[in-house]
């Protein structure tokens, strides 16, 4: 009875106990329920005519005790849809219902970022699980186990419902998981409009020259090509890992970023590079791929770490904090700039400090959303 | 505001609902029939019955202003392929890319084997037009309800508007909220239950009132004991001091606890500020009448087996001090239904920390239903009297099998988690209520925890070649009219 | 005329928010001042991102932005700070504090 439960992690019982319970009482409420579509059931005990139910009703009554009532109670383990397929809705050919994490991943996840501190992009790629889905893991079950920890109720028979109700990527270990696509590429505006570009046939034309096209930056010259050409792993970890510069294109307001290829685009460039490692040297040297792989991984994560910490120290350097001994507060200081170049010509730039003058406030308008847009954690 | 949100049977519409109207109409929904209309009337009854379903709650002229034609989507990459090759091989020669690839590349047994452009384009669009109303997901009470916390849209806004939403940590009391990429929410989880929950019967509900009735008696005899106690509570803290040779039992854990509080409060009087200092004072309070009262308080501990040794160890404690009660034997229909009654009161002080005034009538309601329910003839129900009734022994597990053993375990979990408790709004022991399964589905775009009703939105939906994240019951036949009729103005 | 350093009040009801302005002393709150060096937020803000054990002893926070340079320099060339801003620069470390005269004598 209780192997029929996919999640390993949840205890068994709920579907046992809970169904058989359940179902006793299934009995009752469905006697009940059934007295409802019977032609004229007395509205009133003194009434003499019965309460009229039209056609619409019975019809649906009827489809609800038919067809529908399988859909009543789910079975653990299997989806209890419409259309008995993953798909929830039978009109929409577009959209089926993804498995979830698992408890046991969930844990699992948490247990490699918190206890093991191994990194976030390591656990991502190993899971097929999206890096910002490990982040709210750990928030979560950190969250979690603090409201365990405080002895607040948590809604522990809710959750094992609904995860017998919705698919669930297991965690087995050992086995390869893959919960969803985790290089995902965002597509560019810029990528919209189909262009015209002709290109000489002996000039090759690769993903770097296409975004290039795109942001209608000029073709770079064939020393720069050629050189990119002949260390492609070097050129994307030199943009990936912010030690060049991003190209611009556009003077003032239309400047904007020329298009990078998908290879500098994607969330885990590193793969692209253990894959070349694979078809090139992987069949004579699997070793060292994958000491390769872990190189590359630990310096990732070093680079990761170094940017937030630039972050951190630039921000601390910039703030003055004072904390004055008559006062419960503290006082934050931070620097800015006020010059021609913050303010504009106008004086209203939005990169110099301080409320604007001379535009117009709406917040007292009706229909004005006042709806705050932000709220930090 | 107005429920506008009913369900005709005449002109069914789908709503953001699980109700079993609402399943009827979506068994019921069949694609307009579309070849006698003018283009007109094709895109007016298209977005009026998209309309219905998608943030009806909002108005026509805010959902015109967050309206979009720009569909976010994106492309899974295979590394592989991008390995392979840098592009040139598709541009090379005539460059016109419609060629098509050779079949056999494709039909590999390894999933990573790279897959040729060309396949992509002719297998799988990405449907953009299915992300007209990936802007309402933005909104607050939308993701509550497709995060599963809420019954219905309606009941998702009434949980905001009520102050049950937390956003990030912080109360937020507009369902319009557009939720930013990485914001947390979380909702009440007993709301959660309330609305996920089966409703209350007619015996359950009138169970329920009894019990309020006692409760409210109960706390008013409590009041005039409390002050007694607090008082007395007081001079025994100042005079007994902590004796470091005693075990560690719950009630040494308190103190030690309240004693921490009063550390914090003492030391740091002028740095406190002032909402914590009476966060400190609440907490002192409530465990000091915690302490006076009950010898069981135990933090929920995550692990199972323990749970359940802790559990059978509380069993003992409880009947110690509750004893003696009487036991009819009686045929019962079922071994678990009956444990069910039984354990209650002792799953119920488990969590005594949290239920504080209920408490009193509550352990009234299990005498009396232990009472009525007793021993079945089996070996398992014989052992499980055992463990009730004489407590100073250990359980006898010998007779039983490993199967009953695990039912047993099981049972015991089952009443800690989910208890028989008539205060309760919603049907105890809690089950979904009807019909839920078959809405039950979570878009990508959020993570949820359901043992903690919260959810991290972690990114805008998105479109993929073949998918559409935003869960919507129409298709293509009627998104795309609506699509264009939003897009008239821009 | 005096150039002063003054507090100008933006925000709504029980929402204060201050630029701190160059202005001069005779001209209006809300007219346009010479120059914005900075703003001053008087509600205090709760810290984030902080471990359970910090967020007990932590302090809320006033949030100041300033132009330091710019402070300096129109200090330097003679223009008076309000009594609020004075406070402020004080804190900033650009001035001393001011001299109170003791009134109670």
């Amino acid at each position: 009875m209780a192997q029929r439960i996919q999640n390993s992690l949840l205890p068994s019982l709920s579907s046992s106990t809970s169904t058989t319970s359940s179902l006793s009482r299934f009995s009752n409420t469905c006697t009940s329920s059934s007295l409802l579509p019977l032609p004229q059931p007395a509205s009133r005990s003194f009434s003499t005519s019965g309460c009229r139910q039209t056609r619409l009703r019975r019809t649906m009554f009827n489809w609800l005790e038919g067809k529908g009532a399988e859909l009543k109670h789910h079975v653990p383990g299997e989806l209890n849809y419409l259309t008995h397929t993953n798909k929830p809705f039978p009109l929409n050919e577009q959209y089926r219902s993804e498995p979830i994490l698992s408890e046991a991943l969930r844990n699992e996840i948490y247990d490699r970022v918190i206890r093991k501190k191994q990194s976030v992009r390591g656990v991502s790629v190993e899971f097929g699980v999206d890096m910002r889905r490990v982040g709210a893991v750990v928030r979560l079950v950190e969250l979690e186990n603090r409201m365990r920890d405080q002895g607040k109720s948590l809604a522990l028979p809710y959750a094992r419902a609904v995860h017998e109700m919705v698919p669930t990527t297991p965690y087995v270990e050992g086995d390869r998981i893959r919960h969803e696509s985790i290089n995902d590429l965002p597509v560019h505006r810029l990528t919209d409009p189909q262009i015209f570009y002709p290109v000489s046939e002996s000039r090759e034309f690769n993903r770097f020259d296409a975004g290039r096209a795109f942001s209608a930056a000029p073709a770079l010259p064939h020393k720069i090509t050629s050189e990119m050409k002949e260390q492609p792993d070097e050129t994307i970890r030199k943009i990936t890992q912010g030690l060049s510069p991003i190209e611009t294109v556009g003077k003032r307001e239309d400047e904007q970023q020329v298009l990078l290829p998908a290879d500098a685009r994607i969330p885990h460039p590193h793969m692209i590079v253990n894959d070349r490692n694979r078809l090139t040297i992987g069949k004579t040297e699997p070793k060292e791929v994958r000491q390769r792989y872990r190189e590359r991984l630990a310096q990732e994560s070093e680079r990761d770490q170094y940017r937030k910490d630039r972050i951190q120290q630039h921000l601390e350097r910039t703030t003055q904090k004072v904390e004055p001994e008559n006062s419960r507060f503290e006082f934050r200081f931070r620097d800015v700039v006020v010059s021609r170049e913050t303010t504009g010509p106008t004086g209203r730039g939005h990169l110099a400090p301080g409320r604007r003058y001379g535009i117009p406030s709406y917040d007292r308008k009706k229909g004005e959303v006042k709806i705050p847009t932000r709220v930090d954690v | 505001m107005r429920n506008r949100a009913t369900i005709s049977l005449k002109k069914p519409k789908v709503r953001q609902s699980w109700s079993k109207y609402n399943l009827y109409s979506l068994s019921t929904q069949r694609d307009p029939f579309f070849s006698a209309r003018t283009f007109f009337q094709q895109k007016w009854t298209a977005k009026s019955m998209l309309r219905a379903y998608h943030g009806e709650q909002v108005s026509e002229k805010q959902w015109q202003r967050m309206f979009s034609p720009r569909a976010r989507s994106v492309v899974p990459m295979n590394t592989f392929s991008l390995a392979e090759d840098d592009g040139s091989a598709m541009s090379a020669g005539r460059g016109s890319g419609l060629e098509k690839p050779a079949q056999t590349e494709t039909t590999s047994e390894d999933s990573r084997k790279p897959r040729l452009h060309g396949k992509w384009k002719e297998e799988r669009n990405t449907p953009y037009t299915h992300m007209t109303f990936a802007p309402l997901e933005r909104r607050l009470d939308t993701a509550i309800f497709r995060a599963m916390f809420a019954s219905s849209a309606r009941q998702a806004r009434q949980f905001v508007v009520h102050g049950a939403v937390t956003v990030n940590g912080k109360p937020m009391r507009h369902p319009g909220y557009l939720l930013n990429p990485g914001d947390m929410f979380q909702v009440d989880p007993e709301r959660v239950m309330y609305a996920t929950g089966a409703p209350k019967d007619k015996v359950e509900r009138r169970q329920g009132r009894v019990a309020r009735k006692k409760a409210s008696e109960a706390r008013a005899a409590e009041e005039a004991a409390e002050e007694a106690a607090a008082a007395e509570e007081a001079k025994e803290e100042a005079t007994k001091e902590e004796d470091p040779t005693k075990k560690e039992s719950p009630r040494e854990t308190l103190k030690a606890l309240m004693a921490q509080a009063k550390a914090i409060m003492a030391s740091s009087k002028d740095a406190l500020p002032a909402k914590r200092k009476q966060q400190l004072r609440g907490f002192q309070k409530a465990v000091r009448r915690v302490l006076s009262r009950s010898e069981n308080s135990t933090v929920l501990t995550a692990n199972l087996e323990e749970q359940f040794s802790e559990l059978t160890t509380l069993l003992k404690a409880k009947r110690a001090e509750t004893k003696p009660a009487k036991k009819e034997k009686k045929e019962g229909q079922e071994v678990e239904g009956q444990k069910a009654e039984t354990v209650e009161a002792e799953a119920k002080n488990n969590e005594s920390s949290a239920a504080e005034s209920t408490e009193k009538s509550e352990s009234e309601d299990a005498a009396q239903k232990k009472d009525e329910s007793g021993a079945v003839t089996t070996q398992l129900s014989e052992a499980f009297r055992q463990a009730i009734e004489n407590p100073e022994k250990e359980v006898d597990t010998s007779e039983l099998t490993d199967e009953e053993f695990e039912v047993l375990r099981r049972a015991l979990i089952q009443m800690r988690d989910n208890p028989i408790d008539s205060t309760k709004p919603y049907a105890t022991p809690w089950r979904p209520r009807d019909y839920m399964s078959a809405f039950a589905t979570i878009p990508r775009y959020l993570e949820v925890n359901h043992n903690i009703c919260a959810a991290v939105y972690l990114r805008h939906p998105v479109a993929r070649p073949g998918f559409a994240e935003v869960p919507s019951p129409f298709g293509e036949h009627l998104m795309t009219p609506a699509f264009l009729w939003y897009l008239r103005r821009r | 005329m005096v150039v002063r350093i003054r507090l100008a009040r933006f925000g709504n009801k029980h929402q204060p928010f201050y630029n701190i302005v160059v202005a001069q002393a005779r001209s209006a709150r809300d007219s346009k001042p010479i120059e914005v060096i900075g703003t001053f937020n008087p509600i205090p803000q709760r810290p984030t991102g902080l471990s359970d054990e910090q967020a007990i002893t932590a302090r809320s926070y006033k949030d100041i932005a300033l132009d330091r340079s710019r402070a300096k320099y129109w200090l330097g060339v003679g223009a008076q700070p309000s009594d609020g801003v004075w406070r402020l620069l004080h804190m900033a470390g650009l001035i001393e504090a001011k001299k109170v005269p003791n009134k109670m004598k």
